[in-house]
C-alpha cells in the first residue's frame, strides 16, 4: 500500500521531466510493424545514459516504446507486463492483442491527465495480430490514434517529410530501416538530446525481433564546414 | 521548461550552449571549440566557427548568446583595428581583453555573454584572459568555457601540465573538448583547433569521425 501514493494519500504531482528519452519513429510495412529508438537518455542537457535500451517486449507480439520521462516509461512497462503476465492464470493460451495493450495505456493516460498527474510520456505500441498489423500512439493527455506511420518529440517536425517521400505502407522490412535510420541521421544532426546509436525493433508473423544497437553514419567533412572560418569575415 | 513547452516548440533564443578551450603550451597557445549552436533542443547550426578572429594573433571563444557575443565581437574588432594602425604594431592581448571587459561590465545586466581572449603578443607572449559573465578579467594558462565545460574540470584538472609541448598540447585540447560534447547535449558535432604562435596561425578541422570519445 505504501508504495501506491495515491492510496497512501501522499500523491505526487508530476511537474516536469527529470530523465528523458528521446524520439520514437514507428513504421508499418509489408508483413509488419517496425519501431526505432535512439539509446540515449538524458538528464536535462546532460546526456547521461548512454546505452539504454528503450523498446520492451510487452508480450510475444506486442512491442512499446515511448519517448518522455524514463520512470514514467518503466512504470508503464511493468504495468502492461503485468498483464500479459496475469492472462496466464486463466490457462486457456488466450492473450491481450496488442489493440487491447493500446487501448488500456490510452485509458491509463487519461485518468492519470484528468488528475492532473500524467504520464509524462508520448507512447508507441506497435504488434501484429491475425495477420494484422497495429501501431498505435497514445500521448500524455491519453488522446489515442492507430496509424500507419508515428513518429513522437522532435521526429514529428524533421521525419515526416522523410517518411512521406521515400515509404509507403507495403515497402520491404530493409526498405522500412533505411527509411528509419535516415530519419535518425537527421534527428542526430538537428535535436540537441540526440545520440547517433539506435535500436530497431520490428514485429512480425513470427514473433517480435529487437535487434542489437547500431551507429548512424552521418556526413561533417563538407567543404563549407571545413572552411567556414571567421578570419574571413573580418573582410567584410 | 517543461516537456509539453518542449513539445509545443516554444524556442529559446539562439546560444551557443558550448564546449570552448584555450591551453597555454612552450611556445604558443592551442584553442579549441564544437561546433553546435543550438535554439533550444533544436539545432540552429551543427558546424558553427565558435573562434572568432579578434586581431592576426588574437581571438576570442564565445558562449552565451549567440547574438550578444557575435555583436560585441565585431565592435572589439573594429576597436582593435583601429587601435592596431596607430600603435604601428601588434596589440597586446591584454587590451583586446579589456575592450571586451569594458563591455561585459557596463551592460551586465542586459547580456549573457562569457568569452574567453585568447593570443599572443610581441610583450609577453601567448595568453589567456577568461571574462565570465559579470565582466570580471582573470588571466590563466588555461581556461574552459561553456555548457560542456561542466563534464570536463575533473579532467582538465587532472591532465593539465604546466610547460607542455605542441603535441601534449593539442592531444589534452582534443580530448577535453571530446569528452565534454559526449556528455553534453548542447555541444556536439566536429571540433576545431587552432594552434597561434608567434610565426603563425594554423586551424585543423576534426571531423566527427575522428572525435576520439564518441
Amino acid at each position: 500500500m505504501i508504495f501506491n501514493s495515491e492510496i497512501s494519500g501522499q500523491q505526487q504531482h508530476t511537474t516536469s521531466p527529470v530523465v528523458t528519452g528521446g524520439s520514437v519513429i514507428a513504421l508499418v510495412y509489408n508483413g509488419g510493424v517496425i519501431v526505432g529508438t535512439d539509446t540515449l537518455c538524458s538528464y536535462g542537457s546532460m546526456a547521461a545514459f548512454k546505452n539504454v535500451q528503450k523498446i520492451a517486449q510487452i508480450s510475444k507480439n506486442t512491442i512499446y516504446a515511448s519517448s518522455g520521462e524514463f520512470s514514467d516509461f518503466q512504470q508503464v512497462v511493468k504495468e502492461l507486463a503485468k498483464i500479459d503476465r496475469s492472462a496466464l492464470q486463466y490457462d486457456d493460451g488466450v492473450h491481450p492483442s496488442p489493440k487491447d495493450y493500446g487501448n488500456f495505456l490510452a485509458r491509463l493516460s487519461y485518468k492519470k491527465r484528468c488528475k492532473i498527474n500524467p504520464l509524462y510520456l508520448q507512447n508507441v505500441v506497435a504488434g501484429f495480430h491475425n495477420g494484422e498489423r497495429y501501431l498505435a500512439l497514445v500521448d500524455i493527455y491519453g488522446t489515442y490514434l492507430e496509424s500507419n506511420f508515428i513518429t513522437t518529440g522532435f521526429a514529428s517536425y524533421f521525419c515526416k517529410a522523410i517518411i512521406s517521400n521515400y515509404w509507403n505502407e507495403n515497402c520491404t522490412l530493409d526498405q522500412a530501416k533505411q527509411v528509419i535510420r535516415e530519419c535518425f541521421k537527421v534527428l542526430f544532426c538537428r535535436d540537441c538530446r540526440a545520440h547517433d546509436v539506435i535500436q530497431l525493433a520490428y514485429v512480425d508473423e513470427q514473433g517480435t525481433h529487437i535487434e542489437e544497437q547500431e551507429r548512424v553514419d552521418t556526413k561533417w567533412d563538407f567543404n563549407g564546414f571545413k572552411f567556414r572560418a571567421n578570419e574571413k569575415l573580418h573582410t567584410q | 521548461m517543461n516537456y509539453t513547452d518542449i513539445l509545443t516548440s516554444k524556442f529559446e533564443p539562439e546560444t551557443t550552449g558550448t564546449t570552448i578551450m584555450a591551453v597555454i603550451y612552450d611556445g604558443g597557445l592551442i584553442i579549441g571549440a564544437d561546433s553546435r549552436t543550438s535554439s533550444g533542443q533544436f539545432v540552429a547550426d551543427r558546424c558553427a566557427d565558435k573562434i572568432d578572429y579578434v586581431h592576426d594573433r588574437i581571438f576570442c571563444l564565445r558562449s552565451g548568446s549567440a547574438a550578444d557575443t557575435q555583436a560585441i565581437a565585431k565592435y572589439v574588432r573594429y576597436y582593435i583595428d583601429a587601435h592596431a594602425q596607430e600603435l604601428g604594431r601588434l596589440p597586446a592581448v591584454a587590451t583586446a581583453a579589456n575592450l571586451f571587459r569594458n563591455f561585459l561590465y557596463e551592460y551586465k545586466d542586459s547580456l549573457s555573454a562569457a568569452i574567453i581572449v585568447a593570443g599572443w603578443d610581441p610583450y609577453k607572449g601567448p595568453q589567456i584572459f577568461t571574462l565570465p559573465l559579470g565582466g570580471s578579467v582573470i588571466e590563466q594558462k588555461w581556461s574552459i568555457g561553456g555548457s560542456g565545460s561542466t563534464f570536463i574540470w575533473g579532467f582538465c584538472d587532472s591532465n593539465y601540465k604546466e610547460n607542455m609541448t605542441l603535441q601534449e598540447a593539442r592531444a589534452f585540447v582534443l580530448h577535453a573538448v571530446a569528452h565534454a560534447m559526449y556528455r553534453d547535449g548542447s555541444s556536439g558535432g566536429i571540433i576545431r583547433l587552432l594552434n597561434v604562435t608567434k610565426d603563425k596561425i594554423e586551424r585543423e578541422f576534426i571531423d566527427y569521425k575522428d572525435v576520439p570519445v564518441k
